[in-house]
């Protein structure tokens, strides 16, 4: 019977006691299998005796209270399998008859245990010592990084804000362009007359088509910039407010 | 062992043994604490502990080690004092039973 099958066994022979002290067995045996190592796995089953043994003293347990009198009482149910422990061989089920010489040599156990005892301050040090590597590590990686998707960011931010500043200079210009050329136009008059009307025309359309690409663009603008900006706060806001700016 | 363990001496050896960590310690060690001082099957110790428990004699809490959940036992203030019963009852036991096989003539 290996660890798994072994607490499978116990699981299904503590069907009938609550559930709380269930979980809470099946926690503790759990934990006692881990803490008794791999290696040891065959050891501990032999030392904890059947199933079936396990749960019946569980269950015991559970009917019983001590009285807490500070009596030092010979009567009771543990009394029992001490008893039973501490009889000869001879007295024992044949199931059990294997167990005495694991259950006397257990000295030799107690140098892994003594191990199993600092291992948990030794890991919490461990623990400390590598999340400060990690950041002494990280450190140097992540804050550039970090600096950098700002920057990115930021950039961003800037670049679609100068998009549309661009467009509406475009536009101005144009509508400047055709302003000068109606200008020179005029200044062709006497030299060229066709020439000074074509220029003129030319001008003309250019001022227009300007003057309706500004007005268009800056209404643009005003459409677009205060939702980007919006939309940029969000997202230097949503690290720090996640619940804020996912509502 | 000759002599049986009852089962107030058993909850008073536990109660001395988790309360000699003042972090609290956890059933495997208690399991081999206990079992330097006396022989005891390693199933006898988990229903000592619960019942300890519910007598709130000795409270749990739950801690990450190796990337797992290990429940530690810490003795409760309640527990202190049940220990320090037993402590002096203890003494007196041994006392009276120590004047009987040795100077139970004399006196």
């Amino acid at each position: 019977m290996n660890r798994i099958e072994y607490m499978k066994r116990l699981a299904a022979l503590l069907q009938d006691v609550p559930v709380e002290e269930r979980i809470a067995a099946m926690q503790y045996y759990n934990d006692y299998f881990d803490d008794a190592g791999e290696e040891n796995e065959a050891q501990v089953i032999a030392e904890l005796g059947s199933p079936e043994k396990v749960a019946a003293e569980m269950k015991a347990g559970l009917g019983k209270r001590t009285e807490n009198s500070g009596e030092f009482r010979e009567t009771g149910y543990t009394d029992t399998q001490f008893e039973e422990k501490d009889m000869p061989v001879k007295y024992r089920t044949s199931g059990q008859r294997g167990f005495e010489e694991q259950q006397s040599g257990d000295q030799y156990g107690y140098s892994e245990n003594q191990t199993q005892e600092r291992k948990p301050w030794t890991n919490k040090w461990l623990k400390i010592a590598l999340i400060v590597l990690i950041v002494l590590v990280g450190a140097p990686v992540l804050i550039p990084v970090a600096i950098g998707i700002v920057c990115c960011v930021f950039a961003l931010a800037l670049v679609a804000f100068c998009i549309f500043i661009a467009l509406v200079i475009a536009a101005g210009a144009v509508a400047i362009c055709g302003m000068v050329l109606f200008v020179k136009g005029g200044l062709l008059v006497i030299s060229s007359m066709p020439a000074a009307m074509m220029i003129m025309g030319i001008g003309l359309i250019l001022t227009v088509l300007g003057i309706v690409a500004t007005v268009a663009s800056v209404r643009l603008c005003i459409i677009v910039l205060p939702g980007l900006f919006r939309f940029f706060v969000d997202l230097c806001r949503r690290p720090f407010h996640r619940r804020k700016a996912v509502a | 062992m000759v002599f049986n363990t009852g089962a107030a001496l058993l909850d008073a050896i536990v109660l001395a043994v988790v309360s000699q960590e003042s972090e609290g310690t956890y059933g495997y060690k208690i399991t081999q604490d206990v079992r330097k001082a006396l022989n005891v099957s390693e199933s006898t110790l988990y229903p000592v502990l619960r019942r300890l428990q519910k007598d709130e004699c000795l409270e749990v809490y739950d801690r990450q080690f190796d990337g797992r959940n290990r429940r530690y036992y810490k003795v409760t203030e309640k527990g202190l004092v049940q220990l320090n019963l037993y402590r002096v009852e203890w003494k007196s036991y041994c006392a009276r039973i120590n004047d009987i096989f040795e100077g139970g003539v004399n006196s």
